[in-house]
């Protein structure tokens, strides 16, 4: 085949100018393939956010006994599923690297902190409470109440840990029960 | 065709307690990022490829030397004539028929493309995994019938995500009654860009938040990025063609020779 040079210029004009009509250069559309939840085998439970006194309703999804995702209710009436950014990282109560889990002890007037077994943390507790207790009931009178102790709560406990926990302390007699969030 | 989605951010709502961005990196499990103070409560400072979502906090200085604090929800606008789809080397930015525009992670290359011609700066690379990542309006939820992680958790009702039309019904009367309390309201990505899939109600102008008052994909570079794809193409085609040839010239020569 003999090709001049005029015979050339003509072939690729004509290439491009098919070339251009075949491939444009707009977005392919795609069609997304299936995608799976993360939470998709979690058993979900619905607890209240521990933070402040709002007290939104949030989803826990639980996954082989690990805590996988927290977010708001959308079926709770006081949130309807929203969370500030404090309760939206409720997730890093239960699942952090910085979180304590052994028992650590550190005696009267030492410097060190020691670790130690939960049994004897209990054990000792459950003395030293039984210890300040006996002293206030000591002195022959009889009331149903406990001045020398207080309990002060923590910051990130649920609504029914609270619960357990202000029975706790009422059945020993304390009235100085606080908490943290007051929920 | 499945109906076309969107996210309407409604900016004269946002009341800045970035649940939004706490939410994206739960939802998403991306870690968080060591900053340092900059004066604002802006943090992290930009986007990155772990921060998909970011609450921007303005404080322009203008008329009168009123002080004033403005929120403005920093994420990927899914525009329709997406431009980091269309220079995509390797096909990994997808375009959903939904409206959604996605990167595939596996086929990603890295190439940086998307991150040069964005408009809004908004695919970030990430040098651990040697992808571009950017906010995917939680597709996955979203395939499941649940919203975005960041529309389901604002307390105020700024993000609200559902199908385009309606979110332009109730953009168009947000914007009513703005201008009734004297803003000059506007709904941008209603037409920008082929129609973005996350609108924002602007009360003033977009310079104000940082966005481009008009927004244009740079034509010449999709052309450019086209070539690329195009020239050394053929380069390869023609190497092995000639390769061809002169095997065959070759082992016309031996059965020549005989």
């Amino acid at each position: 085949m003999d090709l001049t040079r005029r015979d050339f210029l003509k072939l690729s004009g004509v290439t491009a100018l098919i070339a251009t009509g075949l491939f444009n250069l707009k977005p392919l559309t795609a069609r997304a393939q299936d995608l799976q939840l993360r939470i998709r085998y979690a058993k979900q439970t619905t607890t209240i956010c521990p933070y402040c006194a709002v007290g939104c309703g949030q989803i826990v999804s639980v996954s082989n006994g690990k805590v996988i995702n927290i977010e708001g209710d959308p079926d709770h009436p006081i949130n309807q599923g929203s969370l500030c950014s404090k309760g939206s990282a409720l997730y890093q109560v239960a699942n952090n690297e910085r979180r304590l889990d052994k028992v650590k002890y550190r005696a009267p007037g030492g410097s060190d902190w020691e670790e130690k077994s939960w049994n004897w943390a209990i054990e000792r507790i459950s003395s030293r409470i039984k210890e300040t207790r006996d002293a206030e009931l000591s002195d022959g009178r009889k009331t149903n109440r406990i001045d020398n102790i207080a309990a002060i709560g923590g910051a990130a406990l649920d609504n029914e840990e609270c619960y357990l926990y202000s029975k706790f302390a009422r059945a020993l007699g304390v009235v100085y029960l606080e908490h943290q969030a007051r929920i | 065709m499945t109906a076309e989605l969107s996210m309407l951010i409604d900016v004269s709502r946002c009341m800045g307690c970035r649940g939004c961005q706490v939410a994206c990196k739960q939802w998403n499990q991306h870690k968080a990022e060591k900053t340092r103070f900059t004066g604002t409560y802006q943090n992290p400072p930009q986007l990155s490829p772990e921060t998909w979502t970011l609450i921007q906090f303005i404080e322009p200085v203008d008329y009168d030397d009123n002080p004033r604090w403005l929120f403005r929800k920093q994420q990927c606008l899914h525009c329709t004539d997406a431009v980091c789809a269309q220079v995509c080397p390797t096909g990994a930015i997808n375009k959903l028929e939904n409206g959604i525009v996605y990167i595939n992670q596996g086929i990603c290359a890295g190439c940086k493309a998307c991150v040069e011609t964005c408009p809004f700066h908004i695919p970030k690379f990430d040098h651990h995994s040697g992808t571009v990542r950017k906010c995917w309006l939680c597709l996955d939820r979203v395939k499941n019938g649940l919203k975005p992680a960041c529309a389901t958790v604002c307390p105020t009702g700024a993000i609200r995500f559902g199908s385009r039309a309606e979110m332009l019904r109730i953009a168009r009367e947000r914007q009513q009654i703005l201008t009734n309390q004297g803003f000059a309201p506007r709904i941008y990505g209603e037409k920008e860009l082929g129609g973005q899939h996350a609108m924002y109600l602007l009360p003033e102008n977009a310079s104000i938040y940082g966005l481009p008052e008009n927004p244009r994909k740079p034509t010449e570079k999709i052309i450019w990025r086209w070539l690329m794809g195009v020239i050394p193409g053929l380069a390869i085609l023609a190497g092995i063609g000639s390769y061809l040839l002169k095997e065959r010239s070759k082992s016309e020569a031996k059965t020549g020779g005989e």
